[in-house]
């Protein structure tokens, strides 16, 4: 059926190829009319000619031609060569254009009166050239194997700029190669400039430079399929857009930027301070949001406080192979009076991750995997976050340097220091269903996930290996007086949280463990596996799950539900198996340290070895409890079953040889908070 | 098979639309006359106050339109006798070709005469 479409819309070109069409030349613009639409062609007083409502000044025509050059309505051609561009302007829309060429500078002003679209088509190659369009109605810019440099600019810096505040769509011809680089200097905003929404398509290349400010700049949303946007570099974002972004497919790489990789505004504050958020269908959206839909975006940025990815709004992950790597360091911002920091994705508003797979990798001081200012929400998708700077601290002047250890962060308020933590969010934190998430801290004052409001996890995978907390339920200002400030909770799912200098689970609040399996590993006295905010009447309550708590669980523990017993004889890096009861819960690997003395001594806010707690240089406690009675075996060889915790635990697995382990009950917990 | 149909109906109609040949474009003076020239491969320049179609030349203040036509509308053809034929000068085709008089064949010329220049049509 294909083939017969194929040769009937062939057949279709070669008789329409037969037409007639008359080309009037005006310098190096050429006006294309089909004879079937020509009419009478009127001259007046023998100075001018009216074809289709177009007046030309026979002075100007330096020819007139017929030949069978098809015509497609509404397209307007542009081919650079060299220092020279030529133009072609269908005859149907000669009326409502009017273009300028000044060698490869060339300029096209669409009337207000244009009631159809018209498709602008770009090719060629020039080292000292441009594009500038001005209008009020859509249009579609065509880039087909276009190489535009804008060396000396004669309306815009930009290489392409178009001034109309409609919708553009922007195909990036399938096949194509497209290189866009601007003036060196100038007022541009962007190397391609949009003034109102671009919505980019088709399987060809972009490439695109910006050497005054960003590499591409709209005024309003930028959509995104198929196409393939390289940024080879900016001084600004790589690329910069209002009301919102949206990818579903395609490819966008970018390096070399001064600034963010890919940032979205709320693009009218004054009336939307706070965005509209998502409307329906994104009608008359001004939200700042970003949503990543597919497709693949790989972005390294290198400056200070860079953001790879940046939403003004909400930032929603659907789908997509997402690689992002900061760099930078901090830096101080004084009119803020405040520290700023890097982060793979951040976003001012609310973030969810659903979908996709997603690779962050933070190595500046105080760079952070992601950052959010609203809520965070993972129910899906593949996330590994790694971070390795240290954190950065600022003087009361504002000089910034770096620390070596958590414990120094103490002497610094908030705002004059900025850690280089795995998921750091100002709102609640949420983990359910099928969400995946991997963590990696190694620098001081590096948490692995925290929340200035409460965590809840109610599902998924979450794997967090810090050299801070790896799992802290914090509160700021805003929200300590909420009920469930600085709460931790979960009630399903898996997790892991090892940390290497603080505790495995922080809770500057409650500290609710319902369901799931928690494995959590403290760094040693005073730190602890599991931690509440005692101090302040806080407390860790039992009731469900299975827990594996190396390092022993804050003094207090309200238990129930289940047993819970504990043993400080057991070895390091070596496969033990849980049962409750007579069923294996799951097979898990202890840390490479039994000792204490190998954690953080004398953390902030942290007991030194009170009653009941750990002494540095003894074992720390294993603690273990399970809804029927614990068990454990150790020595175990385990085969089968599904890994957990990136390998360091097993659930479904076959478990063979071991011996049994002697437990006693849990009736205390460590002495003392924490620390924060 | 629905769609197959739909498809080719929109091609007839399409072809209908293209199927229009005009091979010719007519130029049209202010006095009304008129004068088709064979617009395929068709060069028109633009010299001061003349305009110059193939053979054809004008006044540009003559001129009133232009357009394109599928028959030779040309007018002004007059029918002479054989001895101004005779007496003729020269003759040119539609394309400015000068042609033996004796050897004419179907269409239109331009003859040059005592008497002035006149367009005739050969059947």
């Amino acid at each position: 059926m294909k083939k017969i479409y194929a040769l009937l819309t062939t057949l279709l070109l070669t008789v329409t190829a037969g037409a007639q069409t008359l080309n009037v030349k005006v310098g190096n613009v050429t006006y294309q009319f089909p004879a079937s639409q020509c009419g009478d062609m009127t001259y007046t007083n023998g100075t001018t000619l009216t074809i289709l409502n177009k007046a030309f000044t026979l002075s100007d025509i330096s020819a007139m031609t017929v030949d069978n050059t098809e015509v497609t309505d509404g397209a307007i051609g542009v081919t650079y060569n060299g220092s020279s561009a030529t133009v072609t302007v269908a005859g149907n829309i000669a009326q409502y254009v009017t273009p300028t060429v000044s060698g490869a500078h060339v300029s096209i002003e669409q009337s207000s009166d244009v009631a159809e679209e018209i498709t602008y088509t770009l090719s060629g190659t020039s080292t000292d050239g441009e594009f500038y369009m001005s209008g009020s109605y859509k249009a579609t810019v065509e880039l087909n194997g276009l190489t535009l440099t804008n060396a000396t600019p004669v309306y815009s810096g930009a290489a392409v700029h178009i001034q109309n505040g409609k919708r553009i769509k922007v195909k990036v011809v399938t096949g194509t190669t497209n290189t866009l680089v601007d003036a060196a200097s100038g007022s541009q905003k962007g190397c391609l400039y949009v003034k109102g929404h671009a919505e980019f398509a088709q399987k060809g290349t972009l490439n695109v430079t910006g050497n005054v400010k960003h590499a591409i700049k709209t005024g309003e949303y930028i959509t995104l399929k198929n196409a393939t946007i390289n940024v080879l570099g900016a001084v600004g974002d790589g690329i910069n857009c209002g009301q919102f972004f949206q990818m579903e497919s395609g490819e966008i790489n970018i390096v070399g930027t001064s600034d963010d990789g890919i940032q979205c505004d709320i693009e009218d504050t004054e009336t939307y301070p706070s965005g509209t958020g998502e409307t329906t269908d994104h009608e008359d959206e001004d939200s700042g949001n970003i949503y990543l839909e597919g497709g693949t975006i790989n972005v390294t940025v290198s400056a200070d406080a860079a953001k790879g990815i940046k939403s003004e709004g909400d930032m929603r992950i659907s789908d997509g192979d997402i690689t992002v790597k900061t760099t930078g360091g901090g830096v101080w911002d004084s009119d803020k009076v405040k520290t700023k920091a890097s982060a793979c994705l951040g976003a001012d508003g609310n973030m969810t991750i659903s979908g996709g797979t997603l690779t962050l990798t933070s190595t500046g001081a105080g760079g952070k995997g992601i950052n959010v200012d609203g809520s965070f929400t993972a129910t899906g998708g593949t996330t590994t976050i790694s971070t390795s700077g240290n954190a950065v601290v600022a003087s009361s002047s504002g000089s910034l340097s770096t620390v070596s250890s958590s414990e120094q962060l103490d002497n610094y308020d908030s705002d004059y220091k900025s850690s280089p933590k795995g998921i750091k969010v100002d709102g609640a934190i949420t983990i359910s269903d099928d969400a995946v998430i991997s963590v990696t801290t190694t620098g001081a004052g590096g948490e692995g996930i925290e929340s200035k409001t409460y965590i809840n996890i109610t599902g998924g995978q979450t794997t967090i290996v810090a050299a801070d907390d790896a799992v802290n339920a914090s509160y700021n200002d805003d929200t300590k007086s909420l009920s469930n400030a600085g709460d931790f909770t979960i009630s399903g799912g898996y997790l892991y949280a090892y940390s290497t200098g603080n505790d495995g689970i922080d809770a500057n609040g409650n500290c609710y463990i319902k369901g799931g399996v928690v494995y959590a590993i403290g760094s040693g006295s005073p730190e602890v596996a599991i931690d509440a905010n005692s101090e302040e009447q806080k407390k860790l309550y039992i009731t469900g799950g299975t827990i594996i708590a190396v390092g022993g669980l804050e003094s207090g523990a309200s238990i129930s539900g289940g047993t819970c017993k504990y043993t400080s004889s057991w070895t390091a890096s070596s496969w033990y198996a849980l049962y409750n009861g007579s069923d294996l819960a799951l097979a898990f690997r202890t840390p490479a340290s039994s000792s204490s003395s190998g954690g953080n001594q004398g953390g902030p806010g942290g007991n030194q070895g009170g009653p009941g707690g750990n002494q540095g240089g003894s074992s720390q406690q294993l603690v273990v409890y399970t809804t029927s009675t614990p068990s454990l075996k150790s020595g175990i060889t385990v085969s089968g079953g599904t890994e957990y915790f990136g390998g360091m635990a097993n659930v479904g697995g076959t478990v063979t040889g071991g011996s049994s382990v002697t437990l006693s009950t849990y009736s205390g917990g460590n002495s003392g908070p924490g620390g924060h | 098979m629905k769609k197959l149909f739909l498809f080719l109906a929109l091609m007839i109609g399409s072809l209908t639309a293209q199927a229009a040949d005009y091979t010719y474009l007519t130029f049209e003076t202010t006095d009304g006359a008129k004068v088709s020239v064979e617009a395929s491969s068709l060069t028109i320049t633009i010299s001061g106050t003349t305009l110059t179609a193939g053979s054809q030349s004008f006044t540009l203040s003559n001129l009133s339109k232009m357009y394109f036509s599928t028959s030779d509308e040309t007018t002004g053809i007059k029918a002479i006798s054989a001895e101004e034929l005779n007496e003729a000068t020269e003759v040119y085709d539609l394309n400015g070709r000068k042609v033996q008089k004796d050897q004419l064949k179907k269409g239109v010329y331009v003859i040059k005469t005592k008497n002035g220049n006149h367009k005739i049509a050969v059947k």
